[in-house]
């Protein structure tokens, strides 16, 4: 595969002091790669790091050792980041978890979608900033009679659309999505993860796609990284993973689907995994073509 | 554990001596900014005869001709020393006219202070016993109308009324001439000025007791100690003032400055000599070395009291430390 | 649209319909409210209800007692009282609003300022409002006064702003301390929006209204500010004609028993503050129930 990498995580490690004494590693050592247009899923439970990788990426935290190259810019050093940060500030998109708190509840629809062309000074293309907001909410599947109502009065799905049209009206190379659809139904999430799907498709831009929910996570990226307290366990191309998962802590987790056939539900067997038996300690092993495990020791 | 009790005490102490560090320069530019002559409260109207030699003269031995920053190091060698300077208008060692005029300041707002918070206490009690009826709303409105009144104008209208029309008690001063040791006279002139301080300040502190007793009266465990078949008066009393009275107290410490800074008002509608005639004189004048104690020791005050109610704070909730906004903010706003 | 997205989520929006039940007037301070009305619009019309010039000294009728030509009676130098009552009404009121716009915006750029800032900038910048704070507000005002020059309307509402924003500032602060953190800054942040940027768009409009009742009573505060300090005579001079410095002449009316000089624009001072005073109550029980409702 020679596809340009947009975004590469090299040795990535984030310390949080914790008051006086001590400190918690949130994220330890992680390097994985995004290339343009590829949807990066990054998968692991409460607390593995996956939103800190988020904020990292986003330059919202810095990182404590290792470095973020995105279109081979150093987003650890400063310089570099003033010399391109309208660059940084456009290209690159966050969408949050909660789209209760990411939209101000005071400002109406359509004045949060024009917000980041606003800060830039981006005159519309199609005239207005209204016309411009309305020309986006069209797109991620908004009725444009929503453009003067605020958040407040939109159900949780429809606020989603409303930050992931904000985001993509900067038209981003990347979209982080921490987490988009943790906090929708299920049947609101299938339609926001479609709409992913879709936009990308249309967009070709690359996302780093943060979930806990594996089922969506098969159905949209093309790669995933399984994180387990602060380090990648595995990455593989998602039919691989799903397939052969090789590390224990995938295979614990990739067990744990649920699965909608009632009969076979009742048949899988749910694996444990005891956290004793694997050792953090040790490093990613290309085992197949792509397919990268952790393994104690650099033993395959 | 012992240690760091140790370590934060100086480190409170540092930034105590840090601040007032800083307050003094602060206010030492100020004061020199300010245009004016602090000869003329030395020498009098003398000043306008002056040649321009003498007045060189006379500039150099109070030492004002120097560059600001040499007059404030020399300034603060003496003041650590002990040795603040002489005041230009009286002529005195600044400690000295200081320690004259703060017994009466002290008078004036310390029995206010008890006053006041005693009162409001009382009142604020009595209005939360007596939620929404009729004596709670008409003190309540009272409260309000006294609270609207500055402090200048409810000073002049007791003078109109009690000095003036009614002749029976003096409108300034704190003791006629000749009658310093009198006690009775000392009360006599304090009885106005007092009046003036308490009504003020009362209210506001008696609203604030109400409304956290009442905040406690809705609480769960009062519902218990009803249940529990205890009296409603000694719910009150034995349980809800028990757990307003830390947080009253520590508003109380936040508060100290703020009506001795009331008090520097009334003393100037009365004339009565204390601190705060001697600090608007100090300033007006430019009676430089006066003012820089003056404004020092108020600032102490405040910084002590600051430093007071946190500790107290602390103890109601330890989750604070270090924290400290909620209840400075709910005084400031009278 | 591709096969593989459905589009959910479009419907007409129904057209929302405002009910109104229980009468416009009650729990709000109708009273205040009208009284506070006839002040402004007095004052603002001071042109039509004056009788006399205000700034004529009439010499032959000082200190006259209220009667049928003088509605309020005459001050020491023979101006008539009514007249001024109105026409000082404006200055004392813009010396309020002024002063209150200042130290609003002084606090909301310094509290969000603060509140934004890292741990020790923060710090610091309390740090500096407590020692500021700590130099009596009187004495503060008479320096500051003293470097400026002999006040006028413009100077004195800058002396009362400049000294009056720190309480509020701290709340500010509080608000933006808990504002920074939610998605919606942080978002704002990562498009690019700079502080000013922030604190217009985002910032302000949220936590306004938990300011709002300190705005209102900061105007009040500015006046008594303004009263006091040309009543000491620090404030406006005597030709500046505002119902504090009517009130400066209070002294030589102690000595004449001229109780009207004192009495009368003290209590349309005291009307105004109280007018204002109910008007902030009734703000700060409705952002409190808006708060608990949301």
């Amino acid at each position: 595969m020679a596809e340009e990498i947009l975004l590469d995580v090299r040795h990535l490690t984030q310390v949080f002091p914790l008051g006086r004494h001590g400190s918690v590693k949130a994220v330890d050592d992680l390097s994985f790669q995004i290339r343009r247009g590829e949807i990066f899923g990054l998968v692991g439970e409460s607390g593995s790091g996956k939103s800190t990788v988020a904020r990292c990426v986003m330059s919202l935290y810095r990182p404590t050792a290792g470095e973020i190259l995105f279109k081979g810019v150093n987003l650890c050093d400063r310089a570099a980041c003033r010399a391109h940060r309208t660059m940084l500030q456009r290209e690159r998109q966050l969408i949050f978890q909660d789209s209760t708190s990411s939209l101000n509840q005071r400002l109406k629809v359509w004045d949060i979608i024009a917000e980041p062309m606003r800060i830039h000074g981006i005159r519309p293309p199609r005239g207005t900033y209204r016309a411009e907001a309305e020309f986006q909410m069209h797109y991620v599947g908004l009725d444009a009679g929503y453009l003067d109502k605020y958040p407040s009065e939109l159900s949780g799905g429809q606020r989603q659309r409303v930050a992931i049209a904000r985001a993509l009206s900067m038209e981003p190379e990347l979209l982080v999505a921490d987490e988009p659809i943790a906090s929708l139904d299920v049947s609101i999430q299938a339609q926001i993860v479609n709409l992913f799907r879709h936009l990308q498709r249309e967009h070709g831009f690359s996302i780093l796609f943060i979930a806990h929910d594996l089922a969506m996570v098969e159905f949209l990226c093309d790669r995933v990284g399984v994180l387990y307290h602060g380090r990648m366990v595995e990455s593989a191309p998602t039919s691989a993973l799903f397939q052969r998962p090789l590390h224990p802590y995938t295979q614990a987790l990739l067990s744990a689907i649920p699965i909608p056939d009632p009969r076979l539900e009742r048949s899988r067997t749910l694996q444990t995994f005891s956290p004793d038996l694997v050792s953090l300690d040790g490093v990613l092993v290309e085992e197949e073509p792509d397919h990268f495990v952790l393994r104690e020791g650099g033993r395959p | 554990m012992k240690r760091s009790i140790l370590r934060s005490i100086g480190i409170k102490v540092l930034v105590f001596v840090v601040s007032l560090l800083i307050l003094s320069v602060a206010v030492f530019c100020i004061a020199r900014l300010a245009p004016g002559d602090p000869l003329v409260s030395y020498y009098g109207d003398r000043v306008e005869k002056m040649s321009p030699q003498e007045r060189a003269w006379a500039e150099d031995k109070l030492g004002l001709n120097d560059p600001l920053a040499v007059q404030y190091v020399r300034w603060l060698e003496r003041a650590v020393q002990g040795d603040f300077g002489i005041s230009y208008k009286y002529k005195m060692p600044v400690t000295e006219v200081i320690t004259q005029r703060m017994g009466n300041t002290l008078l004036l707002g310390g029995v206010g202070l008890l006053l006041i918070f005693g009162g409001a206490l009382l009142l604020g009690i009595f209005c939360a016993w007596q939620e929404d009826r009729w004596p709670d709303r008409l003190l309540c409105r009272a409260g309000t109308v006294l609270s609207c009144i500055p402090e200048f104008w409810l000073s002049l209208v007791l003078i109109l009324v009690f000095a003036m029309g009614l002749r029976w008690l003096p409108s300034s001063g704190a003791y006629s001439i000749g009658g310093e040791g009198n006690v009775g006279d000392r009360l006599v002139h304090l009885i106005l000025p007092l009046t003036v301080v308490v009504l003020s300040h009362l209210w506001y502190y008696a609203y604030l007791v109400r409304n956290r007793l009442l905040e406690e009266v809705r609480a769960d465990y009062v519902l218990l100690a009803r249940v529990k078949g205890l009296p409603r008066r000694a719910v009150l009393f034995r349980h809800c003032l028990r757990s307003a009275m830390p947080a009253y107290l520590s508003i109380l410490a936040i508060s100290i400055p703020h009506v001795l800074g009331g008090t520097y008002i009334v003393e100037t509608v009365f004339s009565y000599p204390g601190l705060g005639t001697l600090s608007y004189e100090s300033a007006r004048y430019q009676d430089y070395n006066l003012l820089m104690v003056l404004c020092l020791l108020s600032g102490a005050v405040v910084m002590l009291c600051n430093l007071a109610a946190q500790a107290i704070n602390e103890r109601i909730d330890p989750r604070i430390r270090g924290e400290r906004d909620g209840m400075e903010q709910e005084v400031r706003t009278p | 649209m591709t096969d593989g997205f459905q589009m959910v989520g479009i419907r007409p929006v129904p057209p929302s319909e405002s009910g109104r039940s229980a009468p416009w007037y009650r729990g709000k301070p109708v009273a205040a409210a009208v009284v506070l009305a006839v002040i402004v619009l007095g004052c603002l019309c001071s042109e039509i209800l004056m009788t006399k010039d205000p700034t004529y000294l009439d010499l032959t009728n000082c200190n006259v007692a209220p009667n049928r030509e003088f509605l309020f009676g005459t001050d020491a130098m023979g101006r008539d009282l009514f007249s001024m009552i109105w026409y000082g009404g404006r200055v004392s009121l813009l010396i309020g609003i002024l002063a209150t716009a200042i130290s609003t915006a002084l606090a909301i750029v310094f509290g969000a300022a603060s509140g934004m800032a890292p741990v020790w900038l923060d710090t610091l910048l309390m740090r500096g409002t407590e020692i500021l704070l700590s130099i009596p507000g009187l004495l503060l005002v008479l320096l500051l006064q003293a470097v400026l020059g002999p006040a006028n309307v413009w100077s004195l509402s800058l002396v009362i702003g400049l000294t009056s924003w720190t309480a509020m500032a701290k709340v500010v602060r509080t608000e933006v301390r808990q504002l920074r953190g939610s998605d919606y800054v942080v978002a704002a942040r990562c498009m690019g929006g700079g502080f000013f940027y922030l604190l217009r768009k985002h910032l302000t409009p949220n936590f306004f209204s938990s300011i709002l009742f300190m705005v209102v009573m900061n105007i009040r505060s500015a006046m008594v500010a303004e009263s006091t300090l040309s009543f000491l005579g620090m404030g406006l001079p005597l030709e500046v004609v505002s119902w504090g410095s009517m009130l400066s002449l209070a002294e030589k009316a102690l000595m004449t028993r001229a109780w009207w000089v004192i009495v009368i624009p003290g209590a349309f001072l005291i009307a105004t503050l109280l007018s204002i005073t109910s008007l902030g109550n009734c703000l700060r029980k409705q952002a409190n129930r808006k708060a608990r409702n949301l």
